[in-house]
């Protein structure tokens, strides 16, 4: 009789908690949605992101572990079906080569990125790609520069060939850069070849769509398209990539354009956050159609047709300098 | 002692699936799907120990996944309450003595807490159509969590089964 109350009264009270506690989590997700940037439940948040970035960072091990997890278990059975000490010599030999050439990959896309810097003139901090978002709706990766190293929000990040997204987030180590791909992402650009003014914007597909672009200027396959900087929000004159499909029609603007980005945060592993420009960047090239946007060393060019030039052309500017 | 041992391994279980989720999920993500291991583990404890688990440990793991991961806060800990309830409440009831309603139980829970997301993230101003967050991001969620959960069950049976004393309804692993 007394367990029976005792479990009665332990029901009654695990109710009524748990209407307390779904009441609670409302009236949290409801004060989230009403407080600004600076509320407390944001604050807290950003807090605790930077607290949990070093734990990121192991995640970064974590995933060289698990990419190299298939070649560890090819030299375990190797160990193990052989132990001759000239084989045992022969894995050392093919351990040391294939961190020579993690090495030499690295030093390419490094190369790349300083490449990108000199040709574009571009003041600006390279970082480590060191962590991705944790939940499949926000699509962000957390880079091993923060505010001590001159990172601030709103700064544009751009991988080896084109731009990539836009610091959200800064803590004093790290920071986090929303994609270009994210739903959440929006940024001004111009078709490079007819000067044509929209708005690229990410999906859930995983997709960039150009939107708002002039019914008279619909752009074509292969067009190049880049960062207007309207608005301020990104760096001007930087690729952001290629038109690879048009669903509409001169006069009609209400179709879908496809916007292939130079580069994918997939293969990101260093980036490069740009405090300024001090060039036209991308806009500083001659009017080009076809083939693909290069900002790779050449930047700027196109290698489609072969038609493109770098010869520092500027064309008709529109607005102004770097934003 | 063994009310003792029971939380603890509640809570250490707890703080794995806040790591994993930090540490592993962005990096085995498939496409546009990530498994929630933190939804995956409070859905398994609440069918494994329907009984015994209360609302707290999933709203506090809700609460969590929110901090951690930048959605709203309160988001998920609602839904995590409010499903695990749901979810302890149909296996006691539903509960044949086979492996196949608690998975069932797990799989109808986990694509209820990836659809009821991806909802909340709209009406809290996330900007996409309601199909297209259901087909690339609630439904492909909802299947890949569904496989952690197939592979975890097993273990989160005897782990956290063994530490509650036997009772009617505990769960059997058949």
């Amino acid at each position: 009789m007394a367990l029976n109350f005792q479990q009665n009264g332990s029901a009654s009270m695990r109710r009524v908690l748990l209407v307390v506690l779904l009441v609670a989590s409302l009236a949290l997700a409801t004060l989230y949605a009403r407080e600004g940037e600076n509320g407390p439940l944001h604050t807290v948040q950003n807090a605790v992101a930077g607290a949990v970035a070093p734990f990121k960072f192991a995640g970064a091990a974590v995933d060289d572990a698990t990419s190299s997890m298939g070649d560890g278990l090819a030299d375990l059975t190797a160990d193990e079906t052989s132990l001759t000490s000239l084989r045992e010599e022969n894995q050392q030999l093919r351990n040391l080569l294939s961190q020579a050439d993690e090495y030499k990959q690295e030093a390419e896309r490094l190369e790349g990125l300083l490449n990108l810097k000199n040709s574009y003139d571009i003041d600006g901090v390279a970082a480590r790609v060191v962590g991705k978002s944790i939940e499949a709706y926000d699509q962000f990766i957390t880079i091993d520069a923060g505010s001590a190293d001159g990172v601030n929000t709103g700064m544009t990040v751009m991988g080896s060939s084109g731009v990539i997204g836009q610091v959200f987030r800064t803590t004093e180590r790290t920071a986090d850069v929303r994609l270009l791909t994210d739903s959440k992402s929006g940024a001004a650009a111009l078709v490079q070849s007819s000067r044509a003014e929209g708005i690229v914007r990410g999906s859930l597909e995983g997709l960039l769509y150009l939107e708002n672009i002039d019914e008279t200027k619909v752009p074509q396959v292969g067009d190049v398209i880049v960062t207007s900087g309207l608005g301020g929000s990104y760096v001007r004159g930087l690729i952001i990539g290629t038109v690879v499909r048009v669903d509409t029609a001169a006069g009609n603007a209400t179709g879908r354009i496809v916007v292939s980005p130079n580069d994918t945060a997939a293969s990101l592993e260093e980036v490069l956050v740009v405090k300024s420009l001090n060039s036209e960047g991308a806009l500083g090239n001659t009017a080009q159609n076809g083939g693909n946007a290069n900002a790779s060393g050449d930047a700027g060019t196109t290698d489609g047709d072969g038609d493109a030039t770098q010869d520092g052309t500027n064309d008709d500017q529109e607005g102004g300098e770097t934003s | 002692m063994s009310e003792t041992r029971d939380r603890v391994a509640l809570i250490v279980g707890a703080v794995l699936a806040v790591l994993l989720q930090v540490m592993l999920a962005p990096n085995i993500a498939v496409f546009a799907a990530m498994p929630n291991f933190v939804a995956v583990y409070a859905l398994l404890v609440a069918i494994v120990r329907p009984t015994t688990s209360g609302p707290v440990l999933p709203f506090v793991l809700g609460l969590t996944f929110d901090l951690v991961s930048g959605g709203p806060v309160g988001a998920m800990a609602f839904l995590l309450v409010l499903v695990t309830f749901l979810a302890s409440r149909a296996f006691m009831v539903l509960d044949n003595d086979t492996l196949f309603m608690p998975l069932v139980i797990f799989m109808v829970g986990m694509l209820v807490v990836e659809t009821l997301y991806g909802a909340l993230l709209m009406a809290f101003g996330f900007d996409a159509g309601a199909l297209d967050v259901f087909i690339y991001r609630a439904l492909p969620c909802a299947l890949y969590d569904c496989a952690i959960g197939l592979i975890l069950y097993p273990l989160a049976a005897r782990v956290l089964a063994l530490a509650t004393p036997a009772q009617p309804g505990s769960p059997h692993l058949r």
